[in-house]
């Protein structure tokens, strides 16, 4: 710890911070544009000028100056005051002043900034600078006269996101920030860059003068486009959805959010389904909630109770899930969550979990990824991973076909018999996991496909002691937001996954936003229910629809990849005559004679909490270590030597809202072929 | 006989369209003049836009009188309510009957003309009870009761006044009492009997300060409150009539009636009828202008003022009227 | 003496006269009101009318959509939507004010920084219907082109003191 006076005050800070790192300790605000956080420092903004004793006699850049022992820092003297006027006056010199017209108005780091430590009026006279806007893709928009050339974009670019596609060409007044080639961003992480941004140079083009932030209510959220439970801030105005912001999460998304989850957005605007539906005669056509259940409790009454089956989305709260387990088992039905096939069991919680938890991630020293994508499955961990691999002593490699991962990734093979080789100790790979010691694997649902899979990779980290009691390595990442939920609640049939059997498996088959399965495998004569909010695969072939609430409109518990059990608001209200899916479980359970015992939200909540007491400990991290050495059960099958399929071929639309969304399908057109990672 | 029965009654009708005709049209202009005098002393123009100077607007207003529905509340008693407006009315326009605005100039020269007035104006009272009572509202019904109370208040004071002025003429004749006045008009050696009965004639005919039947702000608009259309313009015309009447009775009693100011040339030149009109206009415009001055007297106060303050001094005066001239003999002859 | 002075005043109505003599005098005096539809009285060049918006002379609406009428608006009658139009500028999709709500204090005129939404000189504008009073993006530019050389003269006289 160092010792030294902010202001007269007294402060000890760590070894290696910087000054401004102490003056924030000290509680004084230090302006800054071009210091961020998580990002190196650049030093090239020049607002940050605090007056230091002993020192040169002139301002310093506290962001780029290290503590020392019985320093002396001013920040409010009259040098700083002048050095920060200029600073600012100088800034402004070829800052357009078009703050009526950008969209950063009112939440712009640089206005803000001028209010507080500008000048009245400026003393230039000459013409200002214009510079060409570049084309960054469909998701930022660029106005790059308004740039301030702090580089932030640069270093996150570079850094964080792992996609260098940035820089700054010339130098002076001539510099200018650019991708040097007009193409889109390639970056999952590039919505991240209007956040990060402090002026309007860059921001978001779904959001172009949509609207004011003193326009928007802000509703507190969960983001549930991937198994990350990202925070999530929903603005809103009137009844629309206008963008979707990051929270700050330490243990989860930190301060970043993928793209999928900023913009997929206006996808809650189209092929909504705001009434239910029925189908007459072939046609679906609109019908009213008392037709619709009637049609329902018809049905059900023909079929026997062991012939009804549900399949639970990727997108569920748990309230709805909890509702149709409950009503599934008053039937005497199954239901299944694992819409993608994955060979998943409920039975121990460290078995479908992300056990070494998203922050603790970071303490691995080596990763085998089998079957995992993880810039697609969950590019904020995807960026964790690259965090941990920059930082240095992580070593990462991958089983399944080679992508580029925005860190270095040794690909040992294709296909789970190179996992079976490693836990037969024929893999030289197998000597790096043995000597980390922290070896971590990352399961995903390309290998879950495999019933074997599971138990081989618990088999292998357990074989290089990487499941003990302070370290837990065994790690599935999860493609969809409601699956670990799900899991915590039993929802899995006895026997294979459902949507692997659903030929003549069942005669009445529910779906909860079930989408992502083939569709073609229901016989014909299944009659089909669909409860989601988007009219997807699954409403096209329903015999009856009935319109749920999509999530920003639902108060909903959803719980993360590594066990984090979190609460969504409801941002605005379903629309038409659409309700929040719990509700209408319930509903239909008094038509069907099978009341469920709850009548209010609380009630579910208090119902989820009886049915597992995870659901109670809201936003609990996840446990150090393992509980014990059992692993997945091991199938008789053997290992299939074909290679693993990539999942996510197509990032931007992987669920119903996004495929509703206009600006995801633009991302999807623009995205150029996935580049392959170079050998 | 048939043709002259029918000469008789056409001789009778044309004397009294005569005479109403006329009246009606002094009372409309007498609305118009009312608005352009007050707005005069309020610094405003008043009506100016309905023909030249405004000057069309009182038949602008009487067209939209006409024109407007006649709402009769649910929980009024038609006959009467229809019958009391009717009745202010027609006591308004029958009074006129023994008005002289000339030597003999009168419809009905009788002898008890004061009497007929007297009792007639005395009448009007029965139409606004009428209204207040038949409309079935609190407030039209306590504007009643303070129409009444006022006016029976009022005419005591003013029947000593009219005795005083009877004990100077010694007739019941109207042409008489102004023929009486022709060496002095009775509002110089009467001159504070005058002044009471000016005012209780602002009383009489619910003038301000005297409004207290209307009360705007206190009873929304009294004994008239429920009353729409014409049956609300039959109780306009009868108040505004009853202006002219009373103004006319003060002309008679007091101001020499027909007889020009001064009794030789060029007043003598002009007409009497002239000079009678000129001498109730200046009543109205008093009237008007009474109205544009004094805010509203409270009720304790209007009957303080005509039970202690008039109805003493008139008795006293009406004694010393009778004593001077007992004692100096100048009682007229058909008293003596 | 008091006593007696007021005794004869009330008399002799003395306080009544006094009051009829004023009256009496001030009908004499001159009107203090005009003729309205007639004649007008004098405008400032600040008077707060009828809005409009206005146009830069080459016909292109001054309006960028910036919300700051709408945001400061008081009584929350102003209301905006906005996209991009198709050559990337930023416009109004949607400009409504509620005449009905609005309470005329000038701020949106204050706040605007191009001086398209101006309260402009004319005040008869009164309507029979209360929908002819939600007035849209078309009737304020409508209005705009109506008064621009009023709406020009009365900013160049107030620019002075801004």
């Amino acid at each position: 710890m160092v010792k030294l006076t902010v202001d007269g005050l007294e402060v000890d800070v760590p070894a290696g911070s910087n000054v401004l790192q102490a003056c924030e300790a000290a509680g004084r605000e230090i302006p800054r544009f071009c210091y961020h956080e998580r990002l190196s420092v650049a030093g090239n903004c020049r607002m940050c000028l605090v007056e230091v004793k002993p020192g040169p006699p002139k301002p310093m850049a506290s962001c780029a100056l290290p503590v020392a022992e019985n320093m002396q820092v001013f920040t409010d003297s009259e040098m700083v005051r002048a050095g920060r006027r200029g600073v600012m006056e100088f800034l402004l010199i070829n800052h357009p002043l078009d703050c009526p017209i950008c969209d950063q108005g009112g939440e712009c780091d640089l206005q803000d900034q001028s209010m507080g430590y500008g000048a009245d009026h400026t003393r230039y006279r000459e013409p200002k600078r214009a510079v060409r806007d570049k084309y960054l893709g469909p998701l930022v928009k660029t106005v790059m006269t308004r740039c301030i050339q702090c580089t932030r974009c640069v270093r996150f670019a570079t850094e964080i996101a792992g996609t260098p596609e940035l820089g700054a060409t010339a130098r002076g007044e001539a510099m200018e920030i650019t991708n040097y080639v007009e193409r889109a961003l390639t970056s999952e992480l590039s919505g991240n860059l209007i956040d990060i941004c402090p002026v309007g140079a860059l921001t978001s083009r779904p959001y172009a003068f949509a609207a004011r932030p003193w326009e928007l209510r802000k509703t507190d959220s969960i983001d549930v486009f991937d198994a990350l439970g990202s925070a999530i801030r929903v603005d809103v105005r009137g009844t629309e959805v206008l963008r979707v912001l990051p929270r700050v999460h330490e243990a989860v998304n930190e301060e970043w959010l993928a793209d999928k989850a900023r913009f997929a957005i206006d996808g809650l605007k189209h092929r909504r389904l705001d009434r239910p539906w029925l189908r007459v005669g072939g046609k679906l056509r609109p019908a009213g909630w008392t037709e619709a259940f009637s049609a329902i409790s018809a049905r059900v009454r023909a079929v026997p109770g062991n012939r009804v089956a549900a399949i639970v989305g990727d997108q569920c709260d748990a309230e709805a899930m909890l509702a149709l387990r409950d009503l599934m088992r008053s039937l005497g039905g199954s239901i299944d969550c694992r819409q993608d096939g994955a060979f998943l069991s409920p039975a121990r919680r460290d078995h479908y979990l992300f056990n070494s938890g998203i922050a603790g991630i970071e303490q691995a020293d080596a990763i085998l990824l089998v079957g995992a994508n993880p810039r697609h499955a969950a590019p904020v961990l995807n960026a964790r991973l690259r965090k941990a691999w920059l930082a240095g002593g992580l070593t990462i490699a991958g089983i399944g076909q080679p992508v580029d991962l925005t860190y270095a990734v040794n690909w040992l093979g294709t296909g789970l018999d190179t996992l079976a080789a490693l836990h037969a100790g024929e893999h030289p790979f197998r000597e790096t996991l043995a000597g980390a010691k922290r070896p971590a694997i990352i399961i995903g649902p390309a290998a879950l496909r495999d019933p074997a899979a599971a138990a081989l990779a618990w088999q292998l980290l357990l074989a290089v002691d990487g499941v003990r009691p302070d370290w837990h390595g065994y790690n599935v990442l999860h493609g969809a937001a409601s699956r670990v939920g799900a899991l915590d609640l039993g929802l899995v049939p006895t026997g294979a996954p459902l949507a692997r059997a659903l030929h003549g498996a069942a005669d009445l088959l529910y779906l909860l936003a079930a989408d992502e399965f083939d569709t073609k495998a229901i016989s014909p004569d299944t009659f089909v229910v669909y409860q989601g909010h988007h009219g997807d695969k699954g409403a096209a072939v329903a015999d009856v629809v009935l319109p749920g609430a999509a999530y920003t409109e639902k108060s909903g518990t959803y719980v993360n990849l590594e066990g984090r059990v979190q609460r969504g608001q409801a941002a605005v209200e379903p629309p038409g005559e659409a309700r929040p899916d719990w509700a209408i479980l319930r509903a239909l359970s008094d038509a069907l004679g099978h009341g469920l015992p709850y009548g209010s939200l609380d009630a579910v909540r208090q119902a989820l909490e009886a049915a597992n007491p995870v659901f109670g400990l809201l936003d609990a991290g996840p446990a150090l270590g393992a509980m014990g050495p059992e692993g997945p059960a091991m199938p008789d099958d053997s290992v299939g030597r074909a290679p693993l399929a990539e999942l996510y071929a197509n990032y931007y639309q992987t669920d119903p809202i996004s495929r509703a969304s206009p600006t995801m399908a633009e991302c999807a057109r623009v995205a150029a072929p996935y580049p392959v990672a170079a050998e | 006989m048939f043709w002259q029965d029918v000469t008789t009654l056409s001789l009778t009708v044309l004397e009294a369209l005569a005479i109403l005709v006329p009246v009606l049209l002094c009372v409309a202009y007498a609305t118009y003049a009312e608005r352009r005098v007050l707005a005069a002393m309020q610094s405003r123009k008043g009506p100016n836009v309905v023909g030249a100077f405004g000057l069309m607007q009182p038949f602008a207003d009487a067209a939209k009188m006409l024109l407007k529905e006649t709402i009769i509340p649910a929980g009024a008693n038609r006959a009467l309510f229809l019958a009391g407006p009717m009745l202010t009315f027609i006591l308004a326009m029958v009074a006129w009957a023994v008005i002289p605005v000339n030597n003999h100039w009168a419809v009905a020269d009788i002898n008890v003309g004061i009497l007929y007035l007297f009792a007639i104006s005395s009448l009007g009272v029965y139409g606004i009870i009428i209204a207040g009572w038949a409309s079935n509202s609190k407030y039209a019904f306590l504007g009643a009761l303070r129409s009444a109370a006022q006016m029976v208040s009022y005419e005591v004071s003013m029947g000593f006044v009219i005795v005083c002025v009877l004990l100077c003429v010694g007739s019941l004749n109207l042409n008489d009492i102004v023929l009486a006045q022709k060496t002095i008009w009775f509002c110089v050696p009467l001159f504070p009997m005058f002044v009471i009965f000016f005012i209780s004639t602002l009383a009489e005919t619910g003038r301000a300060p005297f409004d207290l039947p209307e009360g705007e702000s206190e009873i929304v608009a009294g004994f008239f409150v429920e009353y729409s259309s014409m049956s609300f313009g039959l109780f306009f015309l009868g108040e505004y009539a009853n202006m002219f009447l009373m103004s006319s009775l003060t002309t008679i009693l007091f101001l020499g009636g027909w007889l020009s100011p001064l009794p030789f040339a060029p007043f003598t030149w002009v007409p009497g009828p002239i000079w009678f009109l000129l001498k109730v206009f200046l009543c109205i415009f008093m009237f008007f202008w009474v109205r544009a001055t004094f805010p509203r007297y409270r009720y304790d106060q209007l009957m303080r003022l005509g039970w202690k303050v008039f109805l003493p001094i008139s008795l006293f005066w009406l004694v010393l009227t009778a004593s001077f001239l007992f004692a100096f003999h100048l009682l007229p002859h058909k008293l003596a | 003496m008091a006593r007696l002075d007021r005794a004869a005043r009330s008399l002799f109505l003395a306080e009544l006269l006094a009051g009829m003599r004023l009256t009496l005098k001030y009908m004499l005096k001159p009107k203090v009101t005009i003729n309205y539809p007639y004649e007008k009285g004098p405008m400032s060049p600040r008077f707060r009318g009828e809005h409009a918006l206005r146009r830069y002379p080459n016909g292109e609406e001054r309006c960028i959509a910036c919300k700051l009428c709408e945001a400061i608006c008081p009584a929350l009658a102003i209301t905006i939507e906005s996209e991009p139009r198709a050559d990337g500028s930023r416009r109004t999709t949607r400009y409504d004010i509620d005449m009905t709500k609005c309470i005329y204090c000038g701020l949106c005129e204050e706040a605007c920084p191009v001086d398209a939404i101006v309260e402009g000189p004319n005040f008869e504008f009164s309507t029979e219907t209360r929908e002819e009073l939600m007035y849209n993006k078309d009737k304020l530019l409508e209005n705009g082109d109506r008064w621009e050389p009023l709406l020009a003269k009365r900013l160049e006289l107030d620019a002075p003191y801004r």
